[in-house]
């Protein structure tokens, strides 16, 4: 085999480890060809991807299931952060961007300038949930201009009392994803992007999600944010808070449904990958994008988001199909459009 | 040995038991029994700070195993990294990644560090500018060893990912750098016969990255021979081709593909790219400062009188380094590179720098340009995921990762005991 003439020319020393490699990469394959359809497959390539850790758990779960079915292509996917994706995805770093936000203005621009083409698609919707402690009984639900006043600028609130009299006078600790994420970027753009303010600056932020679950199930006045498939894995200890929904005054809790019917606004957003039109031409990424759009409704709900309407999924098939580049989301001056992903991912909207 | 510093504190103790002060020792002076009890305070001070780093390391290891256990099995050790079944979930191909970056690691700074240890500590120089330049390096040696792992990480960017770009630049569809063997090039054009079926046409020119098929080409099949490529218009009105072996070996007209690179194992280029061995030699800039150090400290350990002795024999200098000093500081320079190696084996911060957060990989590398995963990028994955079933794995692989640590360590203090003997 040509993997174990590789480690014994490289490593003398751990002859041991080496052959013990050989018995395992020889016991991995046969049941992944055990798995796979009757027509054998000899897709070789290597497909490098980049981006949100988000999503990265949905580019994993699409590359297990393909890989199955052609073994010996070679998938990278790497969770560096959306914003590191994009970097490396005009730089022609990578073939694929998970983004867990459409590309901003400025990145697009990078994109043109580098001659980077790109199919922009939403592959999920991920929900942002607003969570409180169990024995919090006070907070019933929260409206957006609520939220801005404990969230945003530096003069924002400090006790529970001076959001509602009604509420106890006790300071409110906030527990929130660090500001490389973009989770703590999305919370950012629904609260404080219209006002060019920043959120507060005294929160405890934590890249880790753990420590946020943590922080605000032992704390009666925390409160915290982040995405719903943490929520959903500790439900025991948290309490989501259901949010005002601004068109229609009412209140929806960020259950699947109402993530998926846009209820749960505007703290639900799309999560997407771009694929490098170039890419396109080799058939293993043409292959691989191609099983992603097919597979991504029912992969992404295994892994914990919520899959996107069926007329959002057939636009994106057509627009694979007909590689339309350009993003949906950046209107022609450069700024970034906001509204629903049913919306704004229409014909009209698409700028090269 | 903590019994001996305790036994004559022990014998001397009943007279500060028993009341009397030294008043009835002509010898004590009036505060020796105060003396004698910080003495023994102090005594007890060492054995509860000593204790206390043990029982941390206890309780941590207790937590770990509490946690872990019950993913201890062999689908830990066979299988790789599964988000749909965390259930089944393994870290084998991180366990061969680290292993063999490991490898890389010791080969390269190893030999590095020893030599520059020699050089600074036996081939002293006499002038005065050389004595100058001596004592720059060994500064500058010391600083290096508290510079933290990420920067050697961004080093490693720089220095074996991109090598500054003087390379070219490794771009996807349109360069990989400067390729020097082990790869031949081919377009891969989906054929006729479906489910992923592909043929591979030689590529002529290098810079023509995609291809169009047109007419009648030369393909080569998987197992090397040459064939000649049909091609089918669906325009022409012709029939579909039905029989599979046919299909296999016919593509649509008009059908596009792209460049692909088939790699033997001793496939190399320039720049290395996010690559294992980049990854490998970046740690082994993390260690290189901490093996010159404690090598340097076993050469100065060797007594004097045994190189004298060599000298006298009429030997070279480099006969008494190869045949006197050396043997005799192996055991001190093995001990410094178990350390080395200890350290570099669990960094996780340089290798997120060079190789990216990917956890998903089958296999450990399939040639020197692979990418690979190593134990500590995955612990820090599973570790900040929300499925208890990952928290529980990252427990478990941390046990693995500590008993592969443990299983070297024997391994080098084995050859160091050999050493010794020998």
């Amino acid at each position: 085999m040509k993997f174990s003439s590789f480690a014994f020319s490289c490593l003398i020393a751990l002859a041991v480890v080496s052959t013990g490699c050989d018995k395992s990469s020889s016991n991995t394959e046969p049941g992944a060809d055990s798995s796979a359809p009757a027509a054998e497959s000899n897709l070789v390539g290597t497909i490098k991807v980049d981006g949100s850790s988000t999503v990265q758990p949905i580019s994993n779960a699409i590359r297990e299931g393909f890989i199955k079915e052609h073994p010996n292509v070679d998938i990278i996917v790497s969770g560096n952060g959306t914003g590191n994706g994009f970097k490396s995805f005009y730089d022609k770093g990578t073939d694929i961007s998970d983004a867990s936000r459409p590309i901003k203005g400025g990145e697009f621009e990078q994109c043109k300038e580098n001659g980077v083409e790109f199919v922009e698609l939403p592959v999920a919707y991920d929900g942002l949930t607003i969570v409180v402690n169990p024995q919090n009984d006070w907070v019933k639900e929260l409206t957006v201009d609520q939220l801005k006043s404990m969230f945003v600028g530096d003069d924002a609130v400090k006790n529970w009392s001076d959001v509602d009299p009604s509420w106890p006078e006790e300071a409110i600790q906030i527990y929130s994803p660090g500001t490389g994420s973009g989770t703590y970027d999305y919370f950012h753009e629904v609260l404080a992007k219209k006002s060019k303010k920043e959120l507060r600056g005294d929160m405890n932020l934590n890249e880790d999600d753990n420590i946020l679950v943590k922080g605000v199930s032992d704390n009666k006045f925390a409160i915290g944010f982040f995405g719903v498939a943490y929520y959903e894995e500790n439900k025991d200890k948290l309490r989501a808070v259901p949010v005002v929904n601004p068109k229609d005054e009412v209140a929806y809790e960020p259950t699947t449904e109402n993530i998926a019917s846009n209820k749960y606004a505007p703290f639900s957003r799309p999560l997407f990958i771009y694929v490098n039109t170039d890419s396109l031409n080799r058939a293993e990424v043409q292959t691989f994008v191609e099983y992603f759009v097919a597979n991504t409704p029912e992969v992404s709900e295994k892994v914990g988001y919520v899959r996107l309407p069926e007329a959002v999924m057939a636009k994106a098939q057509a627009n694979l199909d007909a590689v339309k580049t350009g993003t949906h989301f950046v209107d022609e001056s450069g700024e970034s459009r906001s509204g629903a992903l049913t919306d704004l991912f229409v014909e009209e909207n698409l700028v090269k | 040995m903590a019994t001996d510093i305790n036994a004559p504190v022990d014998n001397s103790d009943p007279p500060a038991a028993s009341g009397y002060p030294g008043g009835g020792y002509a010898v004590s002076t009036d505060n020796s029994s105060r003396r004698k009890l910080y003495s023994r305070l102090f005594y007890l001070l060492c054995v509860l700070i000593s204790g206390l780093s043990v029982v941390v390391l206890g309780v941590l290891l207790v937590s770990i195993g509490w946690q872990g256990h019950s993913r201890l099995t062999w689908d830990l050790l066979q299988n790789s990294h599964s988000e749909l079944n965390p259930e089944s979930s393994g870290m084998w191909p991180s366990i061969i990644g680290s292993v063999f970056i490991c490898g890389i690691c010791a080969a390269s700074a190893l030999p590095l560090g020893i030599g520059t240890a020699i050089f600074l500590e036996e081939f002293k120089p006499a002038s005065k500018p050389l004595r100058m330049l001596h004592s720059f390096i060994q500064l500058n040696i010391s600083n290096l060893a508290g510079v933290p792992s990420i920067v050697y990480g961004l080093l490693g960017l720089s220095l074996f990912v991109f090598m500054f770009n003087v390379f070219g630049r490794i771009q996807v569809n349109e360069s990989s750098g400067t390729e020097l063997f082990g790869v031949s090039h081919y377009y891969q054009v989906l054929s006729l016969a479906g489910g992923g079926h592909t043929v591979l046409i030689p590529q002529e020119d290098e810079s023509q990255k995609t291809i169009k098929i047109d007419e009648p080409t030369q393909a080569v099949s998987r197992d090397g021979e040459t064939f000649e490529l049909a091609i089918w218009d669906p325009a022409s009105g012709q029939p579909k081709p039905s029989d599979p072996e046919v299909r296999k070996r016919t593509v649509r007209k008009g059908q596009g593909g792209g460049a692909y690179s088939e790699t033997e194992w001793y496939y190399l280029r320039l720049p290395f790219g996010k690559s294992f061995l980049a990854a490998g030699l970046t740690l082994s800039l993390v260690i290189l400062p901490i093996v010159i150090i404690a090598s340097q400290e076993a050469l100065r350990g060797v007594a004097p009188s045994l190189r004298e002795a060599s000298f006298g024999l009429g030997s070279t200098k480099w006969q008494t380094v190869r045949h006197v000093s050396l043997p005799a500081a192996m055991p001190g320079i093995m001990t410094g590179a178990i350390l080395a190696m200890g350290r570099a084996i669990g960094e996780a911060a340089p290798i997120l720098v060079v190789l990216g957060a990917a956890v998903a990989k089958n296999s450990g590398p399939q040639n020197l340009m692979d990418n690979v995963v190593t134990m500590p990028v995955l612990i820090f994955n599973w570790a900040g995921r929300q499925q208890a079933a990952y928290q529980e794995l990252a427990a478990a692989a941390i046990i693995v990762l500590l008993a592969v640590l443990l299983l070297m360590n024997s391994a080098a203090i084995y050859l160091r005991q050999k050493m010794r003997v020998g």
